[in-house]
């Protein structure tokens, strides 16, 4: 976005200043937030990003329009502070040091930029609108890497929690259990059954053991569910035996109209696994 | 033994493996269950196995082609199996249908002879 208005006396000083040799003036913030007693950077990190800052705002206010916020100098800034926020967040630091950090290093430059120069920047009603202008947009950037940072481990978590929940386990040659807890919705049924039918493939499954005993309840969208699971293996060619189904959801399922007539069932995971065994010939014992 | 889209090999004594082809036009099922159990019958066949390997995805239509012909096949006494449906096609099919389907599937010819 260009804003065109007319530009203060100081601003136009602002914007024709050569901007050199305040870096070191700069470090004082990054020292006090990365270097104390949290360890995110060492001195000399926190000179490279102070020289690096100081470069990127010498050609902000070289470029054809320093109040132009979408210029290729100002997104060039702006992926400065979300490299950095990003960088703070995987060492274990906080959003919040990032945008302290922010915020005294716009001080920390006007100041320099003071003393380079001669000129009362600080004084200037102008300039701190500009500067502060410019350094809402760096803390928004810091606060995106957060954001998306946020949204990465959510998803990495959910997925996590996902594979856990449904384990496949292939417990004999040609025998899969599929332990079932807590709710089966229509994601997670698509999820599993993906997945389970993948497996039936690659492993050449001629069983499939779904154990219920961790599903406390069941509604007719939920048992409709189950059965299109079924069906879905007994089409692959692999037999399904239900095991671990609770009194009271056989009771729903009764309710529900639900015909179990073509699925195999067993009171428990051993029961079903015995059944397994025994349609595919194997017999275990005690020695 | 070839009928358009469809190619039918003797792969042991009653057994047959039917391999459709994707020229396979499911529209004229009528002409088409009726050259097949016309052969079927000609060799005295027992057992049928339809190869679904090449197919990533069953629609309505191919189910009712897959659903007549395994009946027509049981009333001249041949049993049909659909053998190598993939996870894809098995995981659509299993969302519409409502019962268990006139044929019975297996994941290898062998699977099932076991």
């Amino acid at each position: 976005m260009t804003t065109k208005k007319a530009l203060s006396e100081k601003v136009k000083a602002l914007f024709a200043l050569k901007v050199e040799g305040i870096a070191s003036q700069l470090e004082a913030p990054g020292v006090a937030m990365f270097c104390g007693s949290n360890r995110l950077m060492d001195i000399d990190e926190v000179s490279d990003i102070s020289h690096e800052l100081e470069s990127l705002v010498a050609s902000l206010l070289d470029s054809k329009d320093p109040t132009d916020i979408s210029s290729a100098e100002m997104l060039a800034l702006k992926a400065f502070f979300h490299n950095l926020s990003q960088k703070v967040l995987m060492r274990g630091g906080h959003v919040e040091d990032v945008v302290r950090y922010t915020q005294t290093v716009q001080f920390a430059l006007i100041e320099a930029l003071e003393k380079s120069s001669g000129v009362a920047f600080g004084q200037s009603r102008s300039v701190l609108l500009y500067f502060t202008g410019i350094f809402n947009e760096l803390i928004m950037a810091a606060f995106g890497a957060y954001l998306d940072e946020r949204e990465q481990t959510l998803q990495a978590q959910q997925a996590e929690l996902r594979e856990t929940s449904t384990p496949i386990t292939e417990i004999w040659d040609g025998v899969l259990t599929l332990p079932i807890i807590g709710t089966l919705d229509s994601s997670r049924t698509m999820l599993v059954m993906e997945a389970l039918l993948n497996r039936i493939s690659k492993d050449h499954a001629r069983a499939v053991v779904m154990d219920l005993t961790g599903v406390k309840s069941i509604d007719s969208q939920v048992s409709h569910h189950l059965m299109q699971m079924v069906r879905a293996v007994q089409l692959m060619g692999a037999d399904a035996i239900v095991t671990g189904i609770h009194p009271e959801i056989a009771r729903a399922l009764v309710s529900l109209n639900i015909d179990f007539n073509t699925i195999t069932t067993r009171a428990n995971m051993a029961d079903g696994l015995k059944e397994a065994f025994r349609r595919m010939g194997v017999t275990v014992g005690h020695i | 033994m070839s009928i358009f889209g469809l190619h039918l090999t003797q792969i042991g004594s009653g057994d047959f493996l039917l391999d459709p082809s994707r020229s396979l036009n499911v529209r004229d099922m009528d002409r088409l269950i009726e050259e097949v159990t016309a052969h079927l019958m000609q060799v005295r066949a027992v057992r049928l196995y339809y190869d679904l390997s090449d197919l990533g995805l069953i629609d309505p239509l191919y189910y009712s082609w897959l659903d007549a012909l395994a009946r027509a096949a049981h009333i001249v006494n041949v049993e049909m199996i659909c053998i190598r449906m993939q996870p894809t096609a098995a995981f659509a099919l299993a969302r519409f249908i409502e019962g268990p389907p006139a044929f019975k599937t297996a994941l290898e010819i062998q699977d099932w002879q076991n």
